[in-house]
């Protein structure tokens, strides 16, 4: 390899077929008068600019398309000479790094000799030790591409902000499985907000068998086994249900809160009660019309009961999980989008409560198409001040531009998996702890189940991982029309062999 | 004892392959490898204005008549073989006792409305002073059992040496199709002139009596001509009439010991308003020439009204800026020549006007 080009923090390297550098690998560029390397990570793979390739190649295809066939009695053996000088690549980079006395600094402000330097390929073992990614408390992502794993540490997914994205079907959830799963293991409470019910066996292997984790896993379903009285309630979270889930105006708002009170006063804070006290109100027919149709629509999410027994303290999961650490996983599969509404306040309300009241220390939430619950003004709430009381959260999408550009840019951690629209690219691109092209250029051609990982957990040095597979009971499967159909149609035909 | 049979592998093309004589490309590899062993681990000087060599330029007969009147050709798709040759050479570079050169030929042929070739090298040369003569002279004698009188004269400047081995194997490559193709028509590059250094009027003699021989027609097509008729250009005198047609040329004669072998023409034969000076085989009667031409006419597609068959024998042995790349690459890595970047006083003298040697 030979350094060929440098235009501001792109490297353009020189490099021969026999070499076999791919995107994403790091190359060490070694200056030995200068005594420094610089760390450079390929972007992108052209053919480099050979003279006289368009005539090599237009004089094959003379006849209309069909390659002239014929014979080439090369005695010499120069064909090989030729290919090989036809095949030159050249390695876009982008400099990551300088490494000077094995420190690293993130400066990329000298120019390395174009004669006298020597270009290596780097590991991602060494690259990883020489940034000091691996910690005390580590998480195996996956393996690289040199077949080592890319080891991450718990402790730079604390306090941060996360994102998991990439398009339809290649791993995303997998990988927050991975995560959490990590987590647990390492005594860390989270909850989930499960769209799609996949995180509810956790605890159970792909076989059936329950895991290290089964008991640390309380799965929760709204209306199911997921249910609040009233009086188990704080106003605040009522509030925040009905204000911003049910959308129920000013004046309404201070008539329910009136209500609440001398309810909550008398210690007859049931529906049953509160339903009375709506229908018995005093007031403006259309206040009390609005109050009405909201406590109609709390009754029917079934998610609030009267039933002492039937409740579930979401409390108490999370002060099991404090000490050994647990997921609750909030199971909002079939639910609707009111009443999913109506879940997330309430979860989001109690943990803030909580997290507020140092009941708890902190929580890792993972958010799975939270655009689809998630009300407008948390987004930032969740970012800015719950970050404060202690919820790191983790997003998970396959809609990119549902997450808002400011959330890229404070986000300390991406895992990117492969998207190919152009679109998608350029929103992921926003996130300022990586460069734009690197995004554009690498995530395009991830294979399935391959992530970039960008930010604190690799110290920016972005790393493309194969996620290691988890012996995990696979829930998140999309239900197949021709699946069972295929299933009987082949059963049919083996009995079909069998019966002749 | 057991009679073993004959076992002959499969013919990869319905193209003729009689007994070939390989003579001269194992002589031209021996040559080449024992010419690049003398220059082993010595620093060479990359060509600075690569230029690729071909023909010789034509001298300036008298008497020359261009008939005004043009002979109208008719296509004949009847089914003939077309074959044609040519090859090239190239100056990689210069060493302190000589130059680095390569050759290669290329055959074309169309059958079955297929074109294809094969191709011959490259064959990289290092000739010095002191060589050239062993290099030229054995290659000649591989060619040559018969002994050409005209040869005698023959030792080239080193300058020359490019063009007179590609000649060589030029000449080499018509005698193989001249034997091997029946009933057909072979294209050369050029002219039908011979009696000059590299092209003894015997060595061409041979050449189209073979063919005459197997039934097939020479025709020599060239793409740049010096022949003028008052003094303009014979390919330029083109008459306003509706191609293909031939126009042709009378009295014209070298000074010996230079002979034409061919009858010359000036084809037009295509609208594409280009015209070729086209030398046929003088053996050959007039109207057998017409019809080799009507044959081509009706056998072979045309681009700028020249034929495909030779357009894509020149196009395979030209070399490409990315084979000698390569071919540098080659005398490097296997015979450990070093190369030198010995400054171009034309550059360094006028700057930006240096425009280099004009080749």
């Amino acid at each position: 390899m030979k350094l060929y080009k440098k235009e501001g923090n792109i490297l353009q390297i020189l490099s021969f077929p026999n070499e076999n550098a791919e995107k994403g690998d790091y190359l060490l560029i070694e200056d030995p008068d200068a005594n420094k390397a610089l760390i450079a990570q390929v972007i992108d793979v052209q053919f480099a600019s050979i003279p006289g390739v368009l005539e090599e190649l237009l004089r094959t295809l003379p006849d209309g398309g069909e390659p002239i066939q014929g014979e080439d009695i090369d005695p010499l053996e120069i064909a090989p000479h030729i290919t090989y000088i036809q095949d030159a690549s050249l390695l876009v980079c982008k400099t990551r790094a300088t490494l000077e006395n094995v420190t690293l600094s993130p400066s990329s402000n000298w120019l390395p000799s174009r004669s006298q330097s020597t270009i290596k390929k780097l590991s991602i073992p060494m690259l990883l030790k020489l940034a000091n990614v691996e910690g005390t408390r580590p998480i195996i992502v996956g393996s690289t591409k040199d077949s080592s794993l890319l080891t991450i540490d718990a402790t730079a997914v604390d306090g941060t902000l996360n994102i998991i994205t990439g398009k339809k079907g290649c791993g995303k959830s997998h990988l927050s499985k991975l995560l959490m799963s990590s987590l647990i293991g390492y005594k860390a409470t989270v909850v989930i907000f499960d769209l799609n019910g996949e995180y509810t066996s956790i605890g159970m292997t792909s076989d059936g068998k329950r895991n290290m984790h089964y008991d640390k896993i309380h799965a929760l379903t709204p209306s199911c086994n997921f249910k609040v009285a009233l009086d188990q309630l704080h106003l605040n979270v009522v509030m925040g249900i009905l204000i911003h889930a049910l959308h129920l105006p000013g004046t309404s708002s201070r008539e329910f809160r009136r209500l609440w009170k001398n309810l909550k006063e008398k210690g007859r804070l049931t529906l049953r009660e509160l339903g009375e006290a709506i229908r018995n109100l005093n007031c403006n027919q259309q206040v009390r019309d609005a109050l009405s149709s909201r406590y109609h629509a709390l009754v029917n999410s079934g998610f609030f009961t009267d039933n002492p027994t039937e409740s579930t303290l979401l409390d108490e999961c999370l002060l099991k999980s404090k000490d050994q650490g647990g997921a609750i996983v909030i199971n909002l599969r079939n639910t609707s989008t009111i009443d999913r509404q109506i879940v997330v306040e309430y979860v989001l309300g109690k943990l803030v409560d909580s997290l507020q009241s140092w009941k708890l220390k902190a929580v890792f939430l993972f958010a799975e198409e939270a655009h689809l619950y998630l009300r407008e003004t948390y987004w930032n709430d969740i970012v800015t001040r719950m970050r404060h009381f202690g919820i790191f959260t983790t997003f998970i999408t396959n809609q990119p531009d549902t997450i808002r550009e400011n959330i890229y840019r404070q986000a300390d951690n991406i895992f990117l998996f492969n998207f190919t629209n152009e679109h998608d690219l350029d929103v992921v691109s926003r996130a300022a702890r990586v460069d734009a092209e690197t995004i554009r250029s690498i995530a395009r051609d991830l294979p399935p189940h391959h992530c970039l990982t960008l930010g604190k957990v690799v110290r920016d040095f972005p790393i493309v991982t194969r996620v290691r597979a988890l012996d995990i009971k696979t829930m998140g499967e999309t239900r197949l029309f021709f699946k069972k159909i295929n299933q009987r149609f082949s059963a049919s035909a083996y009995s079909a062999e069998r019966n002749v | 004892m057991i009679e073993q049979y004959t076992i002959t592998t499969t013919p990869k093309y319905n193209f003729p392959q009689p007994t070939i004589d390989t003579t001269l490309p194992q002589r031209f590899l021996e040559q080449s490898l024992h010419s690049l062993k003398q220059v082993q681990h010595q620093p060479f000087q990359l060509n600075q204005q690569s230029f690729q060599q071909f023909h010789i330029s034509e001298q300036h007969p008298s008497n020359l008549r261009l008939k005004r009147q043009p002979i109208d050709l008719k296509p004949n798709h009847q089914e003939t073989t077309i074959a044609a040759v040519d090859t090239s050479t190239i100056k990689i570079g210069e060493t302190s006792t000589g130059i680095i050169i390569a050759i290669r030929g290329a055959t074309t042929w169309k059958q079955n409305r297929n074109y294809r070739y094969t191709r011959l090298g490259p064959f990289i040369f290092h000739i010095t002073e002191e060589n050239k003569n062993e290099v030229y002279n054995t290659l000649e004698r591989a060619y040559f059992n018969t002994y050409y009188p005209s040869n005698r004269h023959a030792t080239p400047h080193l300058m020359q040496m490019p063009t007179r081995l590609a000649s060589l194997l030029e000449r080499w490559l018509q005698t193989m199709l001249a034997k091997t193709v029946s009933h057909g028509l072979i294209l050369f590059d050029g002219s039908l002139t011979s009696g000059t250094f590299d092209t003894p009027v015997q060595r061409m003699k041979d050449i189209l009596s073979l063919a005459r021989r197997n039934r097939s027609t020479v025709l020599a097509f060239s793409k740049m001509t010096s022949l003028r008729v008052n003094g303009y250009l014979i390919t330029d005198q083109l008459p306003n009439h509706e191609p293909p047609y031939l126009l042709e040329t009378t009295g014209l004669r070298f000074k010996p010991p230079t002979v034409v072998l061919g009858g010359v023409y000036v084809a037009r034969l295509n609208k594409a308003n280009y015209a070729f000076r086209l030398d046929i085989d003088r053996e050959i009667p007039l109207q057998h020439r017409m019809a080799a031409v009507e044959k081509l006419l009706g056998n072979d597609l045309y681009l700028q009204g020249y034929p495909e068959t030779l357009r894509l024998a020149h196009i395979l042995c030209t070399f490409t800026a990315n084979e000698v790349l390569a071919m540098k690459h080659f005398i490097t890595r296997k015979h450990g020549i070093q190369i030198i970047n010995r400054p171009d006083m034309h550059k360094l003298l006028f700057g930006p006007f240096g425009k280099g040697e004009i080749s």
